[in-house]
């Protein structure tokens, strides 16, 4: 290969001249210019450009971690919730079985209550018109007692044929009747 | 063979000089990572400033979005959260600045835009001036961080042990010191060695495929993006593991190597 042929032949003529070194291209004065420009590089890119971007990644992972910390608080604060609601639920099952038992009871209750009253009120009502029937009927005797002796008080008035007076019909008609009894 | 020839390919391990300013040679490697710098400085300084207004957009997303998964990676690998924000600055320009200086070998007219028969551009990644110089300044700040962390004394208990007492331990001191070297090493020439491949890759694919090179090429440029990401990546994690694996040694260097004390623990137990 004649590429290879003239790079040898370079590179052997360049370490015949002068030493290693040289034929490597290491010259002492570029070498420390390049450290020193290397150095000044890394001094101004470690004073005006890596703090700024060091500090963006740490607030970034500031972040990261406080949204962790907050995914996992919240996370606990759910589990936490559910545990709560679960509570809650339960007790309230438990009140609204608690509700319909002692509404069950109120409703029997009062079911019992408007029975007795209704029972009591129906009574009362057979009772006041027995009240009024009897009444009626010791009017209706009264009537009839009355009746009876007007009508003795005539047909005595004219069996006797004499005309008494009304409180001396009225003492016979009682004797009368006295008798009678 | 001829026509390979014929195209008068410019294949140079090293840099090439385009001129002088002075005595010191300007590189078309330099040139380039000039360009890398400008971009790089752009982009995060415009990131920065959007980021600071509050002000995202796509772009400023996929920026940050890398440079957390950056931080990220930082994070995981040094769990000293204290040392682990100290070194970021120097781990997230490497990547950024490697990564960008990579990509701009894909550019077109690698080979073709010439300067006194120099090609202008050339990757700062292919340059091992820049290679080594990173490596070097990697296993310095390592050294740094180790000799803050576990104290001059420490940290050299690391290399150097007393081999009377612990032969074993001195002898792994000095694989320690050896490593440390092969190390740096290594960083240097994994970037040079993938940077330059790649370069001579397309080089040659572009050679090779003469009027194709237009549909051949892309695949290939596609190739490199990825391994300039990967390089990018490899070279910003070992910076952290070295850094992590320098820092990690308390205690270590108290390792008890030498027989003669467990035997007189044993008699004592026993």
């Amino acid at each position: 290969m004649e590429i290879l042929r003239q790079f040898a032949s370079t590179e052997a003529a360049a370490a015949e001249s002068s030493d290693i070194f040289s034929a490597l291209g290491i010259n002492w004065m570029m070498l420390i210019f390049q450290i020193v420009a290397f150095l000044l590089l890394v001094v101004l890119l470690g004073k005006f450009v890596y703090p700024w971007l060091i500090k963006s990644v740490d607030e970034r992972q500031d972040k990261i971690n406080a949204a962790t910390k907050a995914a996992s608080e919240a996370q606990a604060a759910a589990v936490d919730a559910e545990a709560r609601v679960e509570k809650l639920l339960k007790k309230a099952r438990v009140e609204a079985a608690d509700i319909v038992a002692t509404a069950k009871l109120e409703s029997a209750s009062a079911l019992a209550a408007s029975e007795e009253k209704a029972k009591k009120r129906s009574e009362q009502i057979i009772s006041d018109a027995q009240d009024e029937i009897k009444k009626e009927v010791i009017a209706a005797k009264t009537a009839l007692h009355n009746e009876t002796i007007e009508l003795v008080a005539l047909a005595t008035e004219k069996v006797v044929g004499k005309a008494v007076s009304s409180k001396i019909d009225e003492s016979l008609i009682t004797d009368a009747l006295k008798a009678v009894k | 063979m001829n026509t390979f020839a014929a195209l008068d390919l410019h294949i140079s391990i090293a840099a090439q000089e385009l001129f002088k300013i002075g005595s010191f040679p300007v590189t078309n490697a330099m040139l380039t990572g000039l360009a890398g710098l400008v971009i790089t400085v752009a982009i995060l300084f415009y990131v920065a400033g959007k980021v600071k207004k509050g002000r995202y957009n796509r772009f400023v997303g996929l920026v940050q979005w890398v440079f957390e998964g950056l931080l990220k990676s930082i994070h995981d690998i040094i769990p000293d959260q204290k040392l682990a924000r100290k070194i970021t600055p120097l781990a997230v320009t490497i990547f950024f600045f490697v990564l960008i200086s990579y990509w701009l070998s894909v550019l077109p007219g690698l080979e073709t835009v010439m300067y006194n028969g120099v090609p202008i551009l050339r990757s700062l990644t292919a340059d091992l001036n820049f290679t080594l110089g990173l490596a070097l300044i990697t296993v310095v700040v390592v050294q740094i961080y180790a000799i803050k962390q576990l104290g001059i004394i420490g940290n050299a208990g690391r290399y150097f042990r007393n081999p009377i007492k612990d032969p074993i331990g001195a002898f792994e001191g000095v694989l320690e010191l050896i490593g440390e070297v092969s190390r740096g090493t290594a960083l240097a020439l994994r970037l040079f060695g993938n940077a330059f491949a790649g370069e001579v890759l397309l080089i040659v694919i572009a050679a090779l495929t003469s009027y194709f090179a237009t549909v051949a090429l892309p695949f290939f440029m596609g190739f490199e993006l990825f391994i300039g990401f990967i390089q990018a990546y490899v070279f910003f994690v070992l910076t952290l593991i070295f850094t992590s694996l320098a820092v990690s040694h308390h205690g270590d260097s108290n390792h008890d190597h030498s027989p003669a004390p467990k035997s007189k623990k044993a008699k004592s137990v026993g």
